[in-house]
């Protein structure tokens, strides 16, 4: 019952509340943050994926997750030294933890978002009809808009977060925007390592791509640049 | 009830915070990452300390751990080629500017020994060393899913550059605490070393890609040996 109230807390933002939790020992908050992102997460992936198979739903269900945590995991170090160097006063535990809830409100507005993902799911081309292509594109834009409000959300308050742990407003900014940097460089990639989510209509359905280390997002991008300027 | 109090006094120049002598590498590495003024205080000091020797002590294993990670791009011989190279090219790079950074620091006005310049050097040099190791995971991911040299060559440099701010940050640091309003030789002298190191990578290369030579045996220019790879390659697949 009081991990829900927290969670209720941690939704509205409620900084001057959420601020002592990131002193606590305990790994029982921590262990619900990890776990709403594991639910969260996971029942958006699936509606995602159920576009394409009920098989590509259990696979993105798994992976949604994943991405979150091996974005948190891979920028761990980094994250905590940068608050350090940059005058947080924020330890690495405090860190990862503050990321962690703002991950977590993540997870709560993707999963509130689910039932409309899944409707618009249920109204969109399938991949056998004729429509497909339609369908796919439909499923991305939504996906990418829900991800993007999502995740402004999160960020917002992590932001509000940061001003009243940090020691100066000046302080929470540069370290906001140094994780900011950090996960999204990192997360697109990896992205691109745990690619497809939601797959492709005249593909056959994987958890992986054949060599998922092979490509990278940033070189994709910018030859899709030059694609489309050339 | 309650007692009127005297704040604690704030470190300045004439009141420096205390730092153990005796402090171990954990202690120094903590404070460099949290209260780098507290350790420039203690580096400054006249009384003998190892500071500077703990310094050193992480610096090189944390630049050869990444030159390691540099290193798998290629893999092989490289693994130890490019992690020797890595953190031989810091610490030579460090040897070759710090005659400069003294004299210019006197040059500013600065009252600072050899050792605590020395001290200084080595902890700019341990503070980009650990932030390399922060962006360690990144790299390797990267280092794993990219075939172009110039795209890995690129990142490489954009996070020592990340890290190198950082650790070149303690300068301005190093003039607060030495009340020095003066600072334009320090910032001619970050440029010299800025393009000391960057030489650095082209006098020992390869760095990142293979070749039948454990050094060039051709003199050239960094900016001219960068452009040379980015535009052969022009971030298309190249043989490690």
């Amino acid at each position: 019952m009081q991990a829900l109230r927290r969670l209720v807390i941690l939704c509205r933002g409620d900084s001057e509340r959420i601020a002592p939790w990131l002193d606590e020992r305990e790994p029982r908050w921590l262990l619900t943050c990890v776990l709403t992102i594991a639910a969260g997460c996971a029942l958006y992936g699936g509606v995602v994926g159920l576009w394409r198979a009920p098989l590509q739903a259990v696979y993105t269900a798994v992976k949604m997750p994943l991405l979150i945590f091996l974005t948190c995991g891979g920028n761990a170090l980094l994250n905590g030294l940068l608050a350090q160097v940059l005058g947080s006063g924020l330890s690495f535990r405090q860190t990862s933890l503050a990321i962690l809830m703002s991950f977590t409100i993540l997870a709560l507005v993707l999963a509130a978002l689910s039932p409309v993902a899944l409707f618009i799911c249920l109204n969109t081309p399938t991949p056998d009809s004729v429509a497909r292509d339609t369908g796919h594109n439909l499923t991305l834009l939504f996906t990418v808009i829900f991800i993007a409000y999502a995740g402004v959300v999160a960020n917002r308050r992590l932001l509000r977060l940061l001003e009243r742990c940090c020691e100066t407003p000046g302080a929470a900014r540069r370290v906001f925007w140094s994780w900011l940097a950090g996960n999204l460089f990192l997360g697109a990639q990896l992205s691109m390592v745990l690619r497809p989510f939601f797959g492709m209509p005249d593909m056959a359905v994987h958890f992986l791509s054949d060599d998922p280390m092979r490509g990278n997002f940033y070189e994709a991008v910018f030859h899709a640049l030059r694609h489309l300027l050339n | 009830m309650n007692q009127p109090t005297e704040p604690p006094n704030l470190p300045t120049a004439a009141n420096p915070p205390s730092f153990p002598p005796d402090a171990g590498l954990g202690a120094i590495l903590d404070t460099l990452l949290k209260r780098p003024v507290v350790l420039i205080h203690a580096l400054c000091d006249p009384r003998p300390s190892r500071h500077w020797l703990l310094l050193a002590l992480a610096a090189v294993p944390a630049f050869a751990l990444y030159g390691l990670l540099i290193g798998s791009f290629s893999g092989g011989t490289q693994l130890l080629a490019a992690s020797v190279k890595v953190s031989a090219g810091a610490l030579l790079s460090a040897l070759i500017c710090f005659p400069s950074l003294y004299i210019f620091a006197c040059l500013t006005g600065a009252e600072v020994s050899l050792r605590g310049m020395a001290g200084v050097l080595f902890a700019a040099l341990a503070l980009t060393g650990v932030l390399l190791l922060g962006f360690a995971p990144v790299a390797w991911v990267f280092s794993q899913s990219t075939e172009s040299v110039a795209f890995i060559g690129t990142l490489h440099l954009l996070f020592w550059l990340i890290a190198t701010w950082f650790g070149l940050r303690l300068l301005g640091h190093l003039t607060k605490v030495l009340g020095v309003s003066e600072r334009v030789h320090l910032k001619v002298w970050t440029v010299i070393f800025l393009l000391v190191c960057l030489q650095m990578t082209t006098a020992l290369r390869p760095i990142i890609g293979t070749s039948e030579h454990w050094l060039p045996t051709e003199k050239q220019f960094f900016v001219a040996h960068w452009i040379e790879n980015v535009f052969s390659a022009e971030l298309t697949a190249s043989p490690r």
